[in-house]
């Protein structure tokens, strides 16, 4: 009754209830825009006839939307329906609700830089709004509202103290009651699984043993047989690219700063690349790991690989394709720099991919749901004995609370609360 | 009071042999429990009886001393006064005052009797020496036959004893049998050489006010050296005082395993060996800095939770475990999932406070 490390993994949170498929993330997109987007319509069309009622000219809603110019013009492929003034809404689309998200997730790696959080709370605090966004849409909670209190719920999650005031503290205009109002609302979204397994603690792991290799300390498992030495002289032979022949024979100092910069390369794309895109559904830690290391050093980690499964190995070749499909997923985010890309390309790219942002974020603020703009309100509806202006709902309260008083006390009475009358004639 | 068989037949074998017993057996009958407590002295009528109100060494009577207590000694039941056991025993052993009786008696066997028939008394006590001694159970014997025949000869010792029949030889049998008893059940305690029991009574024992050096050395003597009068010797075929047909042998049972908290489950890395110490320079400050190494941090835990989060999942491919979780059990697999899809099919929001 031995548990391998694979085993604990499949006991996680992260796997059961947060792996998946491209398929079926593509198809839980698809559902959740879909749904998002009938609710907004439905709920934008309901608001514009009590308002129409409310004012009893409809002039005035009609020249509420005529004062929205740019919409028609930002993306036609995104749009399914073209928006006429008054009439639909033109919602997001699948593509258009991803690029929001991963904009969303680059603000927070932003947000939790500025309150000089650890990044291991950003990066639980990303993969927390990630994975809310895959339930919900973009249309109908906004993101900025959400990242805040993702990095919040994070900060709790990773151990770290910060109270509501003096988080909000940090921001100027937010109150603590604007960060805790969709607390509970995330919380249920994450459906508690409050565990992310991150990939660069791992890195630190990998690393550990990659010195000990260096210095000729191998500790070899079973299907093995290289002694310390011969890992040793292999590994300070690695050349640099892949392809290449065996290189000389580096120092292990010399080595040493290989292994260093290697790691800095890792950690870098483990800590911006990785959480930005959705390696964290696709892949486990430890491959995401292994891909960004691949990515800084080739050679290096085919060799580390090697001392992990022997070549003959039947998941040896699935396991490096794998690796190298996340290899791409992660190299394929804007943000890997690699040594190919050019300055002025890199920044000519950025402009581009802002502007859109921006006009997305445009056309975000015509479709969003009006029902759930107030988290605030909302929170404080689904309250026990919310007290809505006016003393009548005050006095409902005060009976209420009663009421539940009264209930309590009788049912911890000794023959239980009181049977009611016609069902005590009954028996 | 007397052993009752399981079987039918046996029940009504043994009702048979206790209808038709002794007289003593008629005392069983009436015996009744007496309701004196020390609160409470007067007795019933019935059994007011004026000599069990005085006492039989210092003639007092309750009429005098109504707080007198009757305290016996299940050596020689000889009903005294509490405060003639206190002035004749509380000076060590002594002999029995009562006329004709030559016990020796210790202060401290002495009791309030529990039965007023003092007859009755000490049968009890005799059938609870047995019982202590005879305490095998119908599960130990193969057939009910045996049993039955055990229960018998318990019957017998019993009565042997009560009516002080052939007494000497059946003490000594329920004695090895008690020590070989013990023996199989602990074979790890002292063995410790039988005495005869006091509070039985025997003919052959006399008064011994204090061992005088000559008697201990007899004593030793036929304790250590001689051949014991009874036969009794350490050889393997030794005399267990009785034996019974068909009785199981005692199994002792299995020495219990170390408690395992985790019920034997373990951690056991796939993709690597673990070392008990890494040397690496980016880890030199915080092995030597007090401040971590104060609070008991390990740096094992630090190396061990590392290494299992490098590989971690290292061999799932998760696109065919999820294929074949979904194929296995479309029904229970990713509850948490499915049942939000469902809930966002429904184009509603997850919405969990109503359960509560």
């Amino acid at each position: 009754m031995k548990l391998s490390e694979d085993d604990i993994y499949r006991t996680s949170t992260q796997y059961k209830h947060w792996s998946f498929t491209p398929a079926q993330l593509a198809a839980q997109r698809q559902k959740t825009n879909l749904v998002a987007a009938e609710r907004v319509k439905a709920n934008v069309a309901r608001q514009r006839a009590t308002r129409a009622k409310q004012l009893d000219t409809a002039s005035a809603s009609e020249s509420d939307r005529a004062n929205t110019p740019g919409i028609e013009n930002g993306n036609g492929e995104g749009g399914s329906t073209p928006a006429r003034p008054g009439g639909e809404v033109e919602c997001l689309t699948v593509a258009e609700e991803m690029k929001l998200v991963d904009v969303f997730c680059e603000r927070a790696l932003e947000l939790g830089a500025f309150c000089g959080f650890p990044i291991e709370v950003t990066a639980t605090g990303i993969q927390f709004l990630r994975r809310f966004y895959l339930y919900n849409s973009p249309m109908t909670y906004e993101g900025q509202n959400i990242s805040r209190t993702c990095i919040f719920l994070a900060n709790k999650t990773e151990g770290i103290h910060v109270t509501a005031e003096e988080y909000a503290a940090k921001f100027s205009n937010v109150t603590s009651d604007q960060v805790l109002a969709p607390e509970y609302l995330i919380v249920q979204a994450l459906r508690f699984n409050f565990d992310v397994r991150h990939p660069f603690r791992g890195l630190k792991g990998a690393h550990l043993e990659l010195w000990e290799i260096a210095k000729g300390k191998f500790a070899p498992l079973p299907h093995d047989s290289r002694t310390g030495e011969a890992a040793q002289a292999e590994m300070l032979a690695l050349p640099t690219k892949t392809g290449e022949p065996a290189g000389k024979r580096v120092s292990v100092n010399e080595f040493e700063k290989r292994l260093t910069a290697t790691y800095n390369a890792a950690s870098a794309v483990l800590k911006t690349a990785a959480l930005l895109t959705d390696a964290y559904f696709l892949y486990p830690p430890s491959q995401i790991m292994l891909a960004a290391h691949l990515l800084a050093d080739e050679p290096l980690t085919l060799f580390y690989l090697s001392t992990k499964l022997p070549p003959s190995s039947p998941i040896h070749a699935k396991l490096l394709s794998t690796i190298r499909a996340c290899a791409t997923l992660l190299s394929s985010h804007r943000s890997f720099t690699s040594s190919s890309t050019i300055k002025e390309e890199k920044e000519a790219r950025d402009k581009k991919e802002k502007s859109a942002v921006a006009a997305l974020i445009k056309k975000l603020r015509h479709c969003r749901d009006p029902d759930k703009l107030d988290l605030v309100q909302l929170n404080q509806a689904h309250k026990r004995d919310a007290v809505q202006d006016g003393s009548l709902e005050e006095q409902k309260a005060k009976r209420r609370k009663l009421e539940r008083e009264k209930a309590k006390k009788e049912a911890d009475d000794f023959w239980g609360p009181e049977l009611p009358k016609n069902g005590a004639k009954a028996g | 009071m007397s052993k009752s068989a399981r079987a039918p037949g046996a029940s009504s074998k043994r009702l048979a042999e206790d209808g038709g017993a002794s007289p003593l057996s008629h005392s069983l009958h009436s015996l009744s429990l007496q309701h004196s407590s020390p609160s409470k002295p007067a007795r019933s009528p019935a059994v007011a009886d004026p000599s069990s109100d005085i006492c039989p060494v210092c003639k007092s009577s309750r009429y005098l001393n109504p707080n007198m207590r009757f305290l016996v000694n299940p050596e020689c039941y000889h009903k005294m006064c509490e405060s003639c056991v206190d002035r004749i025993f509380s000076h060590g052993p002594a002999p029995c005052p009562i006329a004709g009786c030559k016990r020796t008696l210790r202060k401290a066997k002495f009791r309030r009797q529990t039965f007023e028939d003092l007859k009755v008394e000490r049968e009890v006590d005799i059938r609870r020496r047995v019982a202590r001694a005879m305490n095998k159970q119908e599960s130990d014997f193969e057939t009910l036959k045996d049993y039955n025949d055990y229960l018998e000869t318990v019957e017998e010792i019993t009565w042997n004893l009560i009516l002080k029949i052939d007494v000497e030889n059946t003490e000594r049998r329920l004695r090895l049998w008690e020590e070989t008893q013990k023996a199989e059940r602990d074979p790890n305690a002292p063995r410790r050489l039988a005495e005869p029991d006091p509070s039985l009574p025997s003919d052959t024992s006399h008064v011994v006010l204090k061992k005088g050096a000559t008697q201990r050395k007899a004593l030793a003597a036929s304790s250590g050296n001689t051949p014991d009068p009874f036969g009794t010797s350490d050889d393997a075929d030794k005399d267990a005082g009785f034996v019974f047909h068909g009785l199981k042998k005692y199994v002792p049972p299995e020495p219990e395993k170390p408690f395992n908290p985790f019920g034997g489950w373990g951690i056991e890395p796939k993709y690597y060996v673990f070392q008990k110490d890494y040397d690496v320079d980016w880890l030199t400050r915080q092995k030597n800095d007090p401040g971590h190494l104060v609070g008991g941090y390990d740096m094992q835990d630090f190396y061990s939770r590392c290494l299992r989060e490098a590989f971690g999942g290292l061999g799932i491919f998760i696109e065919d475990e999820i294929i074949a979780r979904e194929n296995q059990a479309s029904g229970d697999a990713g509850v948490g999932t499915r049942s939000a899809a469902t809930a966002a099919a429904g184009g509603k929001d997850v919405d969990m406070s109503d359960v509560f």
